[in-house]
């Protein structure tokens, strides 16, 4: 019977035993009746003569217990014993599994928290994005109009609502100096999308979401504690914001980190106010959550139908115009999905070389024990019980392997969270039961690749007959399978490599390129302005001007402007331009990167006047149906070239098609230099300058300094406050900062998997020697005799080395297949260094033999040092 | 009448070469040993139920439950060809062992 079914069929079995026996006794006493005693009599006799039933009744028992659980007691005190025998072995097994598996793991955590899981809102997968977007336009995919959002809101049958939020930074005056805030404005019903309740107070009511209506807020969990201690009276309190005042009616829980990570306060935007219903005007960033059960593309097709109608309805605003919906969780995590696969199949490359590794070791370790082996055949073991005792002590490394692998995940995730901090949802990563869970099943895997092989190897019925041989190894067929195991190493460590090599190169091609401006010595930092000064566009312009004359003011500062976003931190700004005067391809299309800058941030930036002059702010009149009628504008070199070639590009006015309210037609006054504008990762591209201080009441401040930028930071600010006393100063970071962190993805994916290839190498170099290592060992006597018969130290030196080589050239060829699938997958985060770059690839090779050299040399030494008398003593 | 125990390691032997002569219940091997040795062997409870779960469990004796010669229900047991093969085994060994006693008893007198 199988044990299993003996340990659940526990209730028959005992009714068995008892009916079994009570058979005995009754035909006992039948007996002695029919012998003539009393029924009574004949009873007792019978139970007499048949002894303690319920004593046999335990011997039964015990025939049909499972010895499962003696058996793995056995077998783990076997595995301690085996452990304790050779602490070196142990120790190497534990420490390649934890860091295995402990690398695995905390990759598999942030791709869990990042990847895996819904955004962590009820029922997350039915919330989606929606962008309008004008087809014509590429790249111009974003904001959403509060009208038309309201439309969509009524006309839709796929979502239970939609709704909507735009972020600013703010001054908050209640304190002793202004406090910069991040302020969500939102439209009606945005908890409700989230499904998120606050976790004091109460949610806006419909009055307040009204135009006119009291201002109420909802502050953040951080900054309630910052500023309010915790304390739950700040329910009720108020805030001064601009000329505002807002009642707090609420406090969001600590989890909720969304729309965006640093908002400290959620405030209504009335959708009934006269200056939201223009259907021209963009803000929202659009979200939605879906009715139950509905899908991405039947959202998609209806909203599609339902844009149709408003595009008959008011064909001048919404026919050109489309509905992108798209799930949210693809939006905030679509970005680095690849890269955080990518890791994950690394560091699984690297758990597979660490179990290969082990396995290898474990097979020359049970040739070793062949004899132990032989001895417990013998003495009458199973097979199974034998491999089931192998297995356990393989377990038993694994599983310690496995917690000090949870302890090592513990401090990479800490590792993994200050190299990329600004992943998405960086802060859901955390160990909890699935990471553990994980962590175990990793190790229950290792135990099974690392010792499933060896065990049933060391366990063939040929190998354990020869007791009386085992002593005098031979080099059996099974080193074939060694040696398989080293070169699949080194097949897997050359594929991790090529990938880190060419990580590598890439990052240091985008640390290679020149910009065309120059980004050292500059500071950039933010003064906190509101979008509601921008109905004041001649007052905003001039406090802005202001500004800068201040700061251009201040000693050991040598340019002063300001941008509406910084040059060569990836972003596009793609727009289509027309020439009013039709230029020399009026068909043509223009696509241009237009970004809105102050006059003087080309010598900030350093970016060179090539042609023409230097534009010039034109002031803002006071009539806010147009507060310019003219702006100057700068092109770069690309421009020209691509758009105007042969001409002479000064005195051209370029205009923004399409319903934009800003800027006004733009003169050409000027080329300047081709600058990585979108990015020091991208070529540059035609771009236009619109000449104009203000794109926003809270533009990026450039500044130039003659010596370190953020000496300079105090002394700035304090030259700010002195006359902006109302406004605060923030996010104040060297330039050279800003371009570190906006890669600081790339950075994070080749640091780790530079890490992971060198491990890996050093694993397969380990590999390798172990190996050979193990074979001089055993031929020894072979060695010794050879020797003895003349053949020369250099001889055997040669012939172990050519066998180490052998096998690391037949890994490095599999192993440059493997990369080259690899780097097929990396081709897509490559800069500047394609997928097949041969250099790359004979480095790796390279690399591959000389360690591959090393790792055999020494055991090749060894070998060739033997003694002969010595050896031949021993036989 | 004078009694003797079983030889260590005789009595799955002797149960085996009982339950040969076919399906059997315990109480019926019991009797059947006594019968046959002339009351000389006695065999108790107490070893013969364990060495029967033993011999089954090893999978020599095959068990099934039926009814007695009384209509009452009993557990069979039936030798397997296993068991077939493992008495035929013992059986040898138990000539040459007590051949061989036999022998060094007559030679010593």
């Amino acid at each position: 019977m199988l044990w299993w079914k003996s340990l659940f069929r526990k209730r028959p079995l005992e009714a068995q035993l008892d009916s079994e026996l009570r058979f005995h006794i009754e035909e006992l006493t039948r007996a002695n009746i029919e012998a003539g005693m009393t029924p009574e009599q004949a009873r007792r006799q019978a139970i007499l003569e048949f002894g303690g039933k319920e004593q046999i009744k335990e011997d039964l028992r015990d025939v049909h217990r499972v010895p499962f659980i003696e058996t793995t007691l056995k077998n783990l005190k076997f595995a301690l014993r085996f452990m304790r025998k050779s602490p070196a072995f142990s120790l190497t097994v534990v420490l390649t599994l934890a860091l295995g598996i402990g690398a695995n793991s905390a990759v598999f955590s942030a791709l869990d928290a990042i990847v895996l899981r819904p955004l962590p809102f009820p029922h997350g997968d039915e919330l989606m994005k929606l962008d309008q977007y004008d087809p014509k336009v590429p790249g111009n995919v974003g904001f959403s109009a509060p009208a038309r959002l309201q439309d969509w809101n009524r006309m839709n049958s796929t979502f239970q609502v939609i709704t909507g939020y735009y972020t600013q930074d703010v001054s908050e005056t209640s304190g002793a100096l202004p406090e910069k805030l991040t302020m969500a404005a939102v439209a009606p019903q945005f908890l409700q999308v989230w499904g998120v309740a606050p976790a004091l107070g109460r949610d806006f009511n419909p009055e307040e979401e009204r135009f006119g209506g009291p201002d109420a807020i909802l502050v953040s969990d951080r900054f309630w504690r910052s500023r309010f201690g915790a304390n739950p009276n700040a329910v009720g309190q108020k805030l001064h914001m601009s000329a505002y005042s807002y009642t707090i009616v609420g406090v969001m829980p600590a989890s909720f980190l969304f729309p965006e990570r640093d908002v400290d306060l959620w405030s209504p935007v009335p959708m009934n106010a006269p200056y939201a219903q223009s259907r021209e005007s963009t803000w929202f960033i659009t979200i939605g959550r879906l009715k139950p059960g509905v899908t991405a593309t039947q959202a998609r097709a209806n909203l599609a139908t339902v844009q149709a109608q408003l595009g008959k309805q008011y064909p001048k605003t919404d026919a050109d115009l489309t509905v992108n919906v798209e799930p949210l969780k693809e939006t905030v995590v679509g970005g680095v999905r690849g890269s955080i696969w990518i890791l994950f199949g690394s560091v699984s490359l690297l758990l597979l070389i660490a179990c290969t590794n082990i396995a290898a070791l474990l097979l020359a370790r049970a040739s070793q024990r062949q004899h132990e082996i032989a001895i417990r055949f013998s003495l009458g073991a199973s097979r199974g019980a034998v491999v089931t005792q192998l297995l356990t002590e393989a377990f038993v490394l694994a599983l310690i392997g496995g917690v000090c692998g949870l302890a090592v995940a513990g401090g990479a995730s800490k590792v993994f969270r200050t190299l990329a901090g600004n992943l998405p949802r960086i802060e859901e990563i955390g160990l909890d039961w699935r990471i553990v869970l994980y962590s175990m099943a990793c190790a229950a895997g290792a135990t099974l690749l690392c010792g499933l092989l060896p065990a049933i190897r060391a366990t063939r019925p040929d190998l354990s007959v020869p007791l009386a041989q085992a002593s005098r190894t031979q080099v059996s067929t099974r080193s074939r399978l060694q040696w398989l195991l080293v070169g699949v190493q080194v097949a897997l460590a050359v594929s991790l490599l090529a990938g880190a090599g060419l990580l590598l190169r890439s990052f240091q091609e985008l640390g290679r390129v020149s910009p065309g401006f120059d980004p050292s010595h500059v500071l950039a930092l933010h003064i906190s302005g509101g979008w509601g000064e921008t109905a004041d566009m001649k007052a905003l312009t001039q406090r802005i001007d202001r500004t800068l004359e201040t700061l251009r003011s201040v000693p050991g500062v040598e340019a002063a402007a300001t941008a509406g976003s910084l040059p060569g931190v990836p972003a596009q700004y793609q727009t289509e331009v027309k020439l009013e005067e039709g230029g020399a391809q009026p068909d043509r299309k223009m696509m241009v990167e237009s970004r809105f800058v102050s006059p003087e941030y080309f010598a900030t930036m350093k970016v060179p006047l090539l042609e023409g002059e230097l534009c010039r702010e034109t002031p803002a009149s006071s009539n806010p149906k147009a507060w310019w009628s003219s702006l100057n504008v700068m092109v770069n070199r690309s421009f020209a070239n691509t758009y105007l070639p042969g001409a002479t590009p000064m005195g051209y006015h370029l205009r923004l098609p399409g319903n934009s309210f800003l800027p006004p037609p733009g003169e050409i006054r000027g080329v300047v230099g081709d600058a990585r504008e979108e990015g020091l990762n991208h070529e540059p591209v035609p771009t236009v300058y619109w000449c104009f201080s203000a794109p926003d009441p809270d533009p990026f401040y450039l500044i130039r300094t003659r010596s370190d930028p953020m000496a300079m930071a105090v002394t700035l600010r304090r030259k700010i406050h002195e006359i902006e006393p109302g406004r605060s100063v923030f996010d104040i970071m060297p330039l050279e900062e800003h371009l570190g962190e906006a890669f600081a993805d790339t950075r994070m994916r080749t640091v780790l998997l530079a890490l992971f290839a060198v491990t890996a190498i050093s694993l397969a170099s380990l590999g390798l020697y172990g190996t050979l290592s193990y074979f001089v060992t055993v031929r020894n006597r072979e060695i010794g005799l050879r020797l003895a018969l003349g053949a020369m130290p250099g001889q055997i030196v040669k012939q172990f080395l050519l066998q180490g080589l052998r096998v690391s050239f037949l890994g490095c060829i599999v192993g440059l297949g493997l990369a080259a699938a690899f780097a097929r997958l990396l081709a897509g985060t490559l800069y500047g260094v394609s997928a097949s770059d041969a250099e790359t690839w004979s480095v790796v090779v390279l690399v591959v033999f000389a360690v591959a050299t090393a790792a055999s040399l020494l055991p090749a030494a060894r070998a060739a040092r033997v003694e002969p008398m010595q050896v031949l003593r021993e036989e | 009448m004078e009694k003797s125990d079983l030889l260590q390691g005789t009595l799955d032997m002797l149960i085996l070469k009982v339950v040969a002569l076919g399906p059997i219940h315990g109480y019926g091997i019991s009797l059947r040993i006594r019968q046959i040795s002339k009351a000389v062997l006695q065999v108790q409870q107490g070893s013969l139920y364990p060495a029967l779960h033993r011999l089954e469990k090893r999978g020599w004796l095959e068990a099934e439950w039926g009814q007695s010669e009384n209509g009452r229900e009993a557990k069979f047991y039936r030798l397997s060809s296993k068991g077939r093969k493992q008495l035929a085994a013992e059986e040898s060994n138990w000539h040459r062992l007590s051949g061989a006693v036999t022998q060094i008893l007559q030679t010593a007198e």
